[in-house]
Formats: structure tokens, sequence, C-alpha cells
């Protein structure tokens, strides 16, 4: 199936996650690949370092490259929506039943606020196929991690309601056959829905481990802090059987002390982007940044994505 | 008069089988009953305070359970009374 190849950009907040998603995005542009940029952080930025209102639609930006801010609450509420329908198609005799009220509360309960990124993340994957690169510009550590960890998360429940609801589906099944002789039992519903959600979790799951399709970029500084965030990254990426790519050493300076320490990393591939003398606003800075000031993270970008471009279609 | 004596049969006999395989399945059916109880509780909990699924796990099941809601909105009667529910199963006393 023809299918994008997911770039993602994680790691602290204010590390340059998001300068480094755009430098990336007009790099593969420029090259002549099709690129759909994606702000996934609820704090976008993208509209900033571009000087442009983005918003949930694709704007152009350059040939080749459109940028996306999503919506995060739009999609909470599409989804609740969509359930609240069906809820009040089963259960249209309580008409009693205050559903707006429930579901206003709804909208606030955790673990929404990942699953709305998942559902966003999906619909990318499957509507912009005939991209070459999706580009994620990610949300800070703690709600990054958690999107990357909830299909795996999801599964384990799901495994356990399966076998209960087989086990419950069986003796269902035993006491109409002795009882009704052999009446044909109707299909359940409830192990249809668990065995859609299992293979939709599933094939997120394969998506974010399936280093042919994924690549996670993770950004961070010279600085301690930002080192020791990073390293939990990836042991917590690790628990999910999802490895880091690159690390972006962003922001470095030659003369101010480095707790950067690659052994730490140490099968992980470093890319090094210096720190730029003035604000990375607009096209114009991202691009001198990218040919004249610092030719040396194009050529590093070029490198990386290098074997990508065999996967990526053919222009 | 013949005919009047061989119904009657056939339906005692119909009837028989059905208190047989009704008696048959009783426990199986309380067993399956529970098995829905927790169920139910597993997806809903969070509704009632319990630990619960990713959030929309319950929220894409929840249309589907009529019939778990409504067993935990029974449960609540006989929540207190879980010996008499016992001995009422297993038809003693």
């Amino acid at each position: 199936m023809a299918r994008a190849i997911n770039l993602f950009f994680m790691g602290k907040g204010g590390v340059g996650k998001s300068s480094c998603s755009a430098l990336n995005a007009v790099s593969l542009a420029e090259s002549g690949h099709k690129v759909l940029l994606v702000s996934l952080d609820p704090a976008h930025n993208l509209s900033d370092i571009f000087s442009l209102k983005l918003n949930h639609k694709p704007t152009k930006i350059l040939p080749g490259l459109k940028a996306i801010e999503i919506d995060q609450n739009r999609w909470i509420k599409a989804y609740l929506k969509d359930i609240q329908r069906q809820v009040k198609k089963t259960y249209s005799y309580l008409s009693a039943f205050n559903l707006d009220h429930y579901f206003k509360i709804i909208r606030h309960s955790p673990g929404l606020e990942e699953y709305a990124l998942l559902m966003a993340f999906r619909y990318f994957v499957d509507h912009y196929s005939d991209y070459d690169f999706l580009v994620f510009d990610m949300p800070p550590t703690a709600l990054a991690v958690k999107f990357f960890g909830l299909p795996s998360l999801s599964l384990i429940w799901i495994e356990q309601l399966y076998s209960l609801r087989k086990e419950i589906i069986d003796k269902r099944e035993l006491i109409t056959r002795i009882r009704l002789l052999n009446k044909e039992m109707e299909r359940d519903k409830v192990l249809r829905r668990i065995n859609e959600l299992r293979s939709e979790c599933q094939d997120v799951r394969d998506i974010f481990q399936d280093r042919t399709w994924t690549r996670i970029h993770l950004v961070m500084n010279s600085d301690e802090l930002s080192h020791a965030e990073s390293r939990r990254i990836v042991d917590d990426l690790a628990d999910l059987d999802i490895s880091i790519d690159y690390i972006i050493h962003n922001k470095m300076q030659p003369h101010v002390p480095c707790s950067f320490n690659s052994a730490t990393f140490a099968d992980i591939p470093v890319l090094e982007f210096p720190c730029s003398e003035s604000p990375l606003i607009g096209m114009d800075a991202l691009q001198r940044f990218l040919d004249a000031d610092h030719a040396r993270v194009r050529s590093q970008l070029h490198a990386c994505h290098m074997p990508l471009k065999s996967f990526a279609r053919p222009d | 008069m013949l005919r009047f004596l061989k119904n009657k049969l056939t339906l005692f006999f119909k009837t028989s089988e059905q208190v047989a395989r009704g008696k048959a399945v009783s426990v199986i059916e309380t067993e399956l009953e529970e098995l829905e109880h927790i169920f139910g509780i597993l997806v809903l909990g969070s509704y009632v305070g319990m630990p619960s699924p990713p959030v929309h796990i319950s929220l894409d099941l929840m249309p589907l359970m009529e019939r778990e809601l409504i067993m935990m909105m029974e449960k609540i009667d006989t929540a207190n009374e879980p010996i008499a529910q016992l001995f009422s199963t297993l038809d003693i006393g």
C-alpha cells in the first residue's frame, strides 16, 4: 500500500523541536519531495516560525510543502459527538438522561488528549498517503510519550477484555444450545468492536515500531536537564519497542560548556545543528540558515534522508 | 381418546425436557451473569470510581453495552445480600 514516511520530532520543551521539524520539512520540499508538516503540539509554534496564520487545513508554504496545526479540541468534540449519537440511538428510552451534560464532563477526561492526537495521526496517515513525508512536530515529552504508548497500553486492556468477552460468548452459546437446540445466535457487537479496536491499535503500534515508515528524531540542547530528559525518553520508548533514529543536538554554541555526552546515546547517530545568530522566523531566515550560514545542517539532513529516499515515491 | 392421550403425553415430555434443560443451565447462567457483570465493571468502572481502561475503549464500547449497564444498576439492589443471592442460585432453603 502506498504510504508516506512519518518523521517525528520530539524532546523537552523549548529545545527547538518546531524549528528542527520546519528546517527538515523545508529541506525535503526543496529537494523535490511532497511534504506535509503537522504540528501536534497544542501550543503551536509553526505559525510563528513561518510568519503565517496556519490552521487545521493544509496551508501552502512552498511548492511541495504544506503545513497544518491541528485543533485538538475539534478532534475531541467530533469523537464525542459520534459516541453521543450512538448512545442516543441505543438508549433512546432514556429521554430524561441529560447526555449533553455528561459529555461536557467527559470532554475533560484524562487520556482524551493523547487519543485526540492519535486520531489526528491516523487521519493524516490515511488521507495523505500520496505524500512522500509527513513531518510531525510533537508536544513536549510527557504528552508525546503518552501518545506513543497509548496503542500498546490499549492493547493490554483490549486483549484482557477480548478473552473475557470470548468466555462470555462461549457460555452464552452453550446455554443457547442446551435451551434452544442450536438456534442461530446473533453476532456479538461488543466482541466485533473489540476486534476492530484491536486491529486499529495494532496498526498504529506497528507503524510506530516499523523503522521503514517511521523515523523519530530526538531534539536536545547542550544543557544537563535536556540531556537527562532525553535519556529518559530513549528508555521510555525502548520499553514500548520504539527506537530513536537520530538525536539532533540543537543550538550548539562553540564556547558554551556542553553536557552532551554522545557515549550516553552510543548507538544513535547524532546530527549537530549550530545555534542560529538570528531568530529562525520566516521562510527567508530558515532558507538562509540551511543555505548560507550553516550548509552543514542541510548536508546532514540530506545524509539522514538518503536511505529514506528509496522508499519515497519517485517523482 | 387415544389422540388426546398422545397429545397430553407429548406435552408432558416436552415440558419435562424444558425443565431439565433449564435446570442444567441455571448455574451456568448465573456464572454468565457474573462474567457479564465483571465485564461491565471493567469497561464502565470509571463511571463508578473503579480503575478503568484508556477512556477511548470505555467510550467506544459504551453504546453497545446496554445489557451490562442495566445489570450494573440491578446489582445495586442485591449487592448488600450476596449470601441470599447465592442460596437462591443454588436453590437452598
